[in-house]
């Protein structure tokens, strides 16, 4: 135990180690701090929502309410739905600031509704977030290079290495408790912060345990790079060198390469291309007869088979009848898209496992609910939540039912949580 | 030979016996060529898939049947984005930005499919351009190479030795700048020689292109310039790469982030729920079109009685329906054009924010003279937003006045078994609605709002020289 407390000691004394450690702690606490802030700023947007919907939907309910007409009801009023943040979301951010978190729906075709995107600086995305899982990732291994490239190394080139290596505990055991000081230290400016921040915002015990491994596991795989590149016995300035480099490779050269190597190898037919056919599909509509639309709508969804047949005046059964059918027409389309973005994430996910950056990334985001799988299960609500919409509506238009006032009220809500 | 030439001879002599620095600098130029090659394929491939794309949704649009001009007003046209001649060098935003838009009557669209969102997590690792390889990866470079240029002769007492033999101070630093300054043309060469072939291919402009030139030019003797200051200013070159290495992290990899979080805390942008929830507000303060008692409508009613000389909308010369269309798209583009362009003004806000921030991060500075000269900032991308608009408007207005004119007011209210057809213009009208053509910010314009970004680092360059020349001065005193 004296040993360990006299490493302490002399770390304690190495200047630059302590600035270095201090700083990361600080950059952790900002970085933390500034995840939380846009995590409330999300919050406060989606908790602005229902004042902004009762008086957007109140000025239709007062005219629809005049006519009763239960079409115009469903074609006017906009619906919200969001995807709130998880409480570990101020840690990594993920694509929850390209990716919209709130979007409101009508009951027409959903094909050309689902994928709008919400207001967003483009300049301000293409540098990434200022995020936990940015200080862990990118920032921690050049702080583990900084304290442990010249573990060894240092102590050759002032002399004492032949003397520390004769001494008991000495050689290999003082380099442990070196590298193990260090790695200690390190998770510790980075993890301390973290689990409190964690705690805060409501994160399971379970889950702060895992992060915390995960810190600990990264920063121990860069900790060992650090002993690799040292039992080359080269100079410090040679060791730090290579181990900067292999910072560069690792986390900024493979992980983009990756990228464009996945996103060569899996082509996406663009979602531009469902939303060129649905438009096609459902303008079409106006120019063959009502009553094909109608067979073909009847025939998927025959529940409503009963209602009764159309005049020669317009009625909105059939307008959003042959929004639904245009949807049907590009089923195939959508799932092939959404099949080809699930397999260029699952092809990044793999590499994660042989790039650490990579990997600590997904598991962040991932267990953040910030990534692609989550924007993927948030369309789904959205789609799970349109079917109830329409179901809605259609209870009233294919049975004449007039839609008064009392009716806006009794509409499906979103449920954040399905 | 006078000695500068011989220390820089040497210096590039020692670097060519070291291994590691001839891997690492084949290694960056290889990297160079698959950035470029890469982001030249993926250029032509967005840009072959985006024309295709772009005829198609023309094709369909002239090729409408018969229909109600109101319907096509609905059925409305999507336009797709064009690259910039200089995307393969520096796509800049054009993955964050949607690149199709569907413009309608009555609604501003968003852009989608944007390749962030078609992407895996890695996209945001940054992407593998040229300018990415020039911004980052070779500054890193530089460094490897050149922190011990002056450091390494202080550690080893062979800067005394130097001077000894009859070399100046000055000639000390400024042949291991030359030495530098090669290595960093050498790294540079084949990205720019990759800009000279895309420029010359592409048809881009020649002054956004030679600002680029300029600006990584200023970037890498930068970088050249700072690290052997730091090379001299610091004794020890363990300290001296150290020290290199935490500049190029806060000021490539850290500032950067922090930039934009402080931009996005201070200048909140309003998102499309609210956006959507005030325009219908302001609309329903204007005059609500659907009540038919409204004053504003009334008055418009009475207005266009009046200039026909009419009693009742039935008796006037063209459809008044048509007439209240036009009117209508008055209305609410108005209200968009204000919307979008607070928008537009708040994202520019923040963006002055993060440049204020490039006056103590030149990487910043790049960044943005690098995406305006290859017209791919977001400068560039609000020129198209509001050319689709102007467009959007045009289109909706000619197709409301072919209501007025072409589809008698009678018809246009009538609800018999006949009225849909009579109700109809012919399919000709639709291939006589002009195109959507984007006009692409000439160079000039282009060039000029590099040169922010472009004076910031030469600032960053006058200042590095200046403290260079002091440092300089006092090499070899504290031995």
């Amino acid at each position: 135990m004296t040993l360990w407390r006299h490493e302490a000691r002399l770390l304690l004394r190495q200047r630059l180690a302590m600035i270095a450690l201090a700083l990361l702690a600080v950059l952790t606490v900002a970085a933390l701090g500034a995840g939380m802030a846009e995590v409330s700023r999300q919050h406060a947007a989606i908790a602005a929502i229902p004042a902004a919907q009762a008086e957007d939907i109140g000025a239709i309910a007062a005219w629809v309410d005049r006519e009763k007409d239960a079409g115009s009801a469903a074609y006017y009023s906009f619906h919200p739905t969001w995807n709130a943040p998880s409480p570990l979301a101020f840690a990594a951010l993920g694509m929850r600031d390209v990716s919209p978190y709130i979007l409101r729906v009508r009951a027409l075709g959903l094909e050309a509704q689902i994928y709008d995107g919400d207001t967003f600086n483009p300049e301000l995305a293409l540098p990434g977030r200022f995020d936990f899982a940015f200080v862990l990732v990118f920032l921690a291994p050049l702080f583990v290079i900084a304290l442990c490239h010249d573990l060894v190394s240092g102590e050759r080139e002032a002399g004492r290495w032949r003397t520390l290596a004769a001494l008991p505990y000495g050689g290999a055991a003082l380099w442990r408790r070196r590298s193990l000081l260090r790695l200690g230290l390190l998770s510790a400016a980075i993890g301390l912060p973290f689990a409190l921040a964690a705690a805060m915002s409501g994160v399971s015990p379970g889950a702060i345990l895992i992060v915390l491994l995960l810190v600990l596991a990264y920063l121990l795989f860069w900790v060992g790079l650090c002993a690799l590149v040292g039992r080359l016995r080269w100079s410090s300035v040679a060791n730090a060198a290579t181990l900067a480099g292999l910072w560069l490779v690792l986390v900024l050269v493979l992980p983009t390469l990756g990228h464009v190597a996945i996103n060569r190898a899996i082509p996406v037919n663009q979602g531009a291309e469902i939303a060129l056919a649905q438009r096609e599909a459902v303008n079409r509509a106006w120019d063959i007869p009502r009553a094909e639309t109608m067979r073909r709508f009847y025939a998927g969804h025959p529940q409503w088979a009963d209602s009764p047949p159309l005049e020669t005046a317009f009625h909105y059964k059939w307008y959003f009848a042959f929004h639904q059918v245009g949807d049907e027409s590009v089923a195939k389309q959508v799932r092939a898209y959404r099949h080809g973005l699930e397999t260029r994430d699952e092809a990044a996910r793999t590499l994660g496992w042989v790039l650490p950056s990579v990997g600590v990334q997904a598991l962040l985001t991932r267990m953040a609910r910030t990534d692609l799988t989550a924007q993927l299960a948030y369309r789904d609500a959205i789609r799970h939540f349109h079917r109830r919409l329409r179901e809605f509506y259609y209870g009233y238009l294919f049975r004449d039912r007039p839609f008064g006032k009392a009716d806006f009220e009794r509409a499906p809500r979103f449920d954040a949580a399905p | 030979m006078n000695p500068t030439s011989l220390i820089a001879r040497d210096e590039l002599r020692l670097m060519r016996r070291n291994r590691v620095a001839v891997i690492a600098c084949l290694l960056l130029v290889l990297l160079t060529l698959v950035a470029v090659a890469s982001s030249w394929a993926h250029q032509k491939g967005i840009e072959d898939l985006r024309a295709r794309q772009q005829h198609e949704a023309e094709r369909a649009f002239d090729a409408q049947p018969d229909r109600h001009p109101h319907r096509v007003v609905h059925y409305g046209t999507f336009i797709f984005r064009p690259l910039s001649a200089l995307a393969a060098f520096d796509p800049g935003v054009d993955a964050f930005t949607g690149n199709s838009m569907f413009l309608e009557g009555h609604r501003q669209n968003t852009a989608n499919f944007g390749d962030v969102n078609q992407s895996s997590l890695l996209v945001r690792f940054g992407q593998l351009t040229p300018a990415f390889v020039l911004q980052a990866v070779a500054p890193l470079l530089l460094i490897f190479l050149g922190y011990g240029a002056i450091a390494r002769e202080t550690e080893r007492g062979t800067l005394r030795v130097l001077m000894m033999q009859g070399a100046t101070r000055g000639a000390i630093v400024r042949g291991k700048l030359r030495a530098l300054g090669a290595v960093a043309l050498l790294v540079a060469l084949p990205a720019i020689l990759g800009l000279a072939a895309l420029a010359a291919t592409s048809g881009a402009a020649i002054l956004p292109t030679v600002a680029i030139v300029l600006g990584y030019g200023a970037w890498l003797l930068l970088w050249v310039t700072v690290i052997v200051l730091v090379s001299t200013l610091v004794g020890r070159s363990r300290d001296a790469l150290l020290a290199l290495v935490a500049i190029w992290a806060v000021s490539v990899v850290l500032l950067p982030r922090v930039a934009t979080d402080i931009a996005s805390a201070a200048v909140p942008l309003q998102n499309r729920l609210q956006t959507e929830v005030a325009i219908a507000r302001d609309l329903r303060e204007m005059g609500d079109s659907h009540n038919p008692d409204d004053p504003h409508f009334a008055a418009f009613k009475r207005s266009v009685l009046q200039r026909y000389g009419v009693t009742r909308v039935e008796d006037l010369p063209v459809n008044y329906k048509g007439l209240l269309a036009v009117e209508g798209e008055k209305v609410t583009s108005a209200l968009f054009d204000r919307y979008s362009g607070e928008s537009y003004a708040a994202q520019g806000a923040q963006n002055g924010i993060v440049s204020a921030v490039g006056v103590i991060s030149p990487a910043i500075a790049l960044r943005s003279l690098s995406m305006a000269a290859a017209g791919t900032d977001f400068a560039a991308h609000r020129g198209f937003l509001e050319q689709a608009e102007a467009y959007r408007y045009d289109l909706v207005q000619r197709l409301n006045r072919l209501q007025a004119d072409g589809v008698t007011y009678a018809d246009d209210t009538a609800r018999d078994a006949g009225a849909d057809r009579r109700k109809r213009v012919a399919a000709g009208n639709w291939e006589e609605m002009p195109d959507f053509a984007y006009r692409a910010p000439d160079g000039a314009t282009l060039a000029a709002r590099s040169l922010p970004g472009l004076a910031v680092i030469l600032g960053w360059l006058v200042f590095a020289g200046a403290s260079l020349a002091i440092a300089t001065r006092r090499l070899g005193e504290r031995q």
